[in-house]
């Protein structure tokens, strides 16, 4: 029943809460509420701090991660929104294809929002993407 | 550790002041990719106030300073409160470096400032040597570049600098070459300037002259034989040029290490290649890094050579190693015989690597500095005067190279580029009484260069000997009898050569004519230096395509200047001639020495 599948993902997510807070890690990635009032704890955000040697260098992206109410058993919503030029990343809205994603397209209950942000930020690091040229810094998608 | 209630007792003196602002410390960790500090703040602080502990904690401007927590970037405006940041909970901090420096903390000393500054990565940090030698091998050519570099073994003008140590006061070779070393290690600003310096860009655009400079070295030769696949790679111009485009911009060269860092690294990751790496690190390195160690002018280029590569294949791998050998380190075994059998003038200022013996060219360097100062007599001086005796093998190689030749004679031609080579070494710029003797004497001991029997004196080791035995002879007798010195200059001048080879050799990194040197030695006041200037490169251009030579004594050359002198009313010939050899025939120079003497 919905009840009894509520329990393990607010268990979850207030662990996922409490790791964002704590700094769980290696600080490259950030996470937490986007609104702390939020009880459903559906809506984070996220921010992926640009790996050095890369065109991503030095910049933050921001990013909204939605876990609806089947999390964990199914993956998050991930968008970006902050712009960026990356493969797997809609460039109109920002929007991560799940199956670009390794840790999305092959999700797993273990799996966390911490998971999702590390693979976005080594996907950066990738040959392929490493040298995208990326829009002017600051610029966010709108819709 | 602290607790959620209550005030606490200051834990630190920020504390106290945070205190005042009213509220609860917490205990915040802020949290860098490579450092974690503990911050105490008032929990009603703002992120401003906060970001303030941060920047002295961290040691970074306040601006340069991005908090992220729980996925929100925090505002200046914010208070702590408003994100939720309580006791015990991470903050996760960027500090924000120039434009284009390494991504998070600043821990990550990628620093744009280029050549020698010691990068976070050891390969980058043996990028940084190579170009650096690469450049000197080329020759730091021109006047400021040939000394200052480390690992410049192949300017003689290393050794030139030593004597300008020895001006100084310091008597061991070694000591000053570390000096040096030193010295530009620290201020990269200074190997920057030389690169910059259009004479060494000049020299460095010019990829057949790089590539034959290499070649004529016997060691790169031994190199070559043994890696074929260096001599393709020194045979293919493209290379070539990338290497030197690599070397004389620092920045692409750090570019370049890290995409052979990347590539290498995945590399690695692929099933044997680990092993193919190991290979090449056994067959290409390994041999390269010996070469270099006994010969630390070769290796740098090699390394370099390995860069342009880019296919990851084999020569690629030297840079990503452990930083180059120091060459100014203690030296490792080799003695001066060693060294001197077999290596050229030019590599012969390994020096560096040999660590305690002084090259060839410093005995000689050693010389010229003496002259006229009683440096002579340092122990150093005699030391190195001992060591020329005991090697004249060294000697010997070091003039017969072909190029070392010429370059002397053209030189001789030409005195003014050897001072401004001289002028606008570094370690002169310290001391300008030596400069301006040194632009005294030179001209007249590159006269005696020309004389093919000053040559062949130099060449022959008990010639050597009894001309220090003289030398010493006229040290006590100018110390004896100050006033009866007349052709003091002459004898010691002719030891000078042996330095200054090793400037020219420098300058000579055929230039191509077109350079306007001139805006590079800015600080010879030789009149006309311009077009005596590229006269000179063009000869030195010729020197490498075998070169020509003219010669004439002095007299012949000045007659004109001769002239003047005595219509002006300076009836002394002899003192006219001096005057004019040592100005290298500038009217008004020459003019103002000849007062100089007579105060009237």
């Amino acid at each position: 029943s919905a009840a009894a599948a509520d329990v393990p993902r607010n268990f979850r997510l207030l662990e996922e809460l409490e790791e964002g807070q704590k700094g769980v890690g290696d600080g490259t990635v950030s996470w937490g509420l986007e609104d702390d009032e939020d009880m459903t704890l559906t809506r984070w955000r996220g921010m992926i701090i640009g790996p050095p040697r890369t065109i991503y260098e030095n910049r933050m992206y921001s990013l909204k991660v939605e876990c609806g109410p089947r999390y964990p058993e199914t993956p998050p919503f991930v968008r970006f929104v902050t712009k960026i030029n990356l493969n797997g990343v809609h460039n109109s809205n920002g929007v991560v294809d799940t199956r670009a994603v390794s840790a999305l397209a092959k999700w797993q209950n273990s799996y966390s929002i911490r998971v999702v942000l590390q693979e976005l930020r080594r996907l950066m690091m990738c040959k392929e993407n490493m040298k995208l040229p990326q829009p002017p810094e600051g610029q966010i998608y709108t819709n | 550790m602290a607790e959620n209630s209550g005030t606490d007792p200051a834990v630190n003196t920020n504390a106290d002041e945070n205190a005042a602002k009213g509220g609860t410390i917490i205990m915040v960790t802020v949290k860098t990719p490579k450092d974690k500090e503990e911050i105490a703040i008032s929990e009603d602080s703002s992120v401003a106030q906060f970001k303030e502990e941060i920047s002295k904690r961290f040691k970074a401007k306040q601006d340069q300073l991005v908090l992220i927590f729980a996925g929100k970037i925090l505002k200046d405006g914010d208070t702590l409160n408003q994100h939720g940041i309580k006791d015990g909970l991470t903050v996760h901090l960027v500090i924000k470096t120039s434009p284009k420096a390494s991504g998070g903390s600043t821990s990550q000393a990628s620093a744009p400032s280029p050549g020698v500054s010691s990068s976070n990565r050891s390969t980058a940090g043996a990028g940084n040597p190579p170009p650096a030698s690469t450049a000197n091998q080329s020759q730091g050519t021109g006047p400021s570049a040939a000394p200052a570099q480390p690992g410049n073994l192949l300017s003689g003008f290393g050794d030139l600098s030593n004597l300008a140590g020895l001006g100084m006061g310091s008597s061991n070779f070694m000591e000053l070459q570390q000096q040096m070393q030193r010295q530009l290690m620290s201020n990269p600003e200074m190997l920057s300037q030389i690169m910059e310096n259009p004479l060494v860009q000049n020299m460095m655009s010019n990829p057949d002259l790089m590539r034959q400079m290499i070649m004529a070295n016997p060691q790169m030769q031994q190199l070559m034989e043994r890696n074929p696949e260096i001599s393709h790679m020194l045979n293919n111009p493209e290379l070539m040029r990338q290497t030197m485009e690599l070397a004389r911009n620092p920045a692409m060269m750090q570019e370049m290490m890290r995409n052979q860092d990347r590539a290498l690294s995945n590399l690695e990751s692929i099933p044997g290649g680990y092993n193919a790496l190991r290979r090449m690190y056994t067959d290409i390195q390994e041999p390269m890094f010996s070469a270099a160690r006994e010969q630390f002018g070769n290796n740098p280029f090699s390394a370099l050579g390995g860069s342009p590569d880019g296919s990851g294949a084999q020569p690629s791998r030297t840079e990503n190693r452990e930083p180059l050998p120091n060459p100014w380190g203690p030296s490792e075994s080799s003695t001066t015989e060693n060294r001197g059998a077999g290596s050229t003038a030019t590599t012969t200022t390994t020096t560096s690597t040999s660590g305690s013996t002084p090259s060839v060219s410093n005995p000689l360097g050693v010389g010229s500095a003496t002259v006229g100062n009683g440096i002579f007599n340092s122990p150093g001086m005699q030391s190195l005067m001992q060591q020329i005796s005991e090697n004249p093998q060294l000697m010997q190689n070091m003039l017969s190279a072909p190029y070392m030749r010429s370059m002397m004679q053209s030189l001789a031609q030409n005195p003014e580029i050897a001072s401004q080579v001289l002028m606008n070494n570094p370690l002169f710029a310290g001391n300008p009484q030596l400069q301006e003797q040194l632009r005294h004497q030179l001209p007249v001991f590159l006269q005696q260069m020309q004389n093919p029997e000053a040559l062949s004196v130099m060449t022959n080791p008990r010639a050597m000997q009894a001309l220090m035995q003289i030398q010493q002879g006229l040290q006590t007798l100018q110390t004896e009898a100050p006033g009866l010195m007349p052709k003091y200059i002459q004898m010691p001048m002719i030891l000078i050569p042996g330095g200054i080879p090793g400037a020219p050799l420098s300058t000579g990194g055929g230039l191509p004519s077109e350079t306007p040197p001139a805006s590079a030695p800015t600080s010879t006041p030789a009149a006309g230096a311009n077009p005596s200037q590229q006269q000179l490169i063009q000869q030195m251009l010729q020197m490498f395509a075998g070169g020509s030579q003219s010669t004439q004594t002095p007299e012949v050359r000045f007659q004109q200047q001769l002239e003047q002198l005595s219509a002006m009313g300076f009836i002394n010939r002899e003192a006219n001639l001096q005057a004019l050899i040592a100005t290298g025939g500038d009217i008004n120079a020459a003019i103002e020495r000849l007062l100089g003497s007579q105060p009237s």
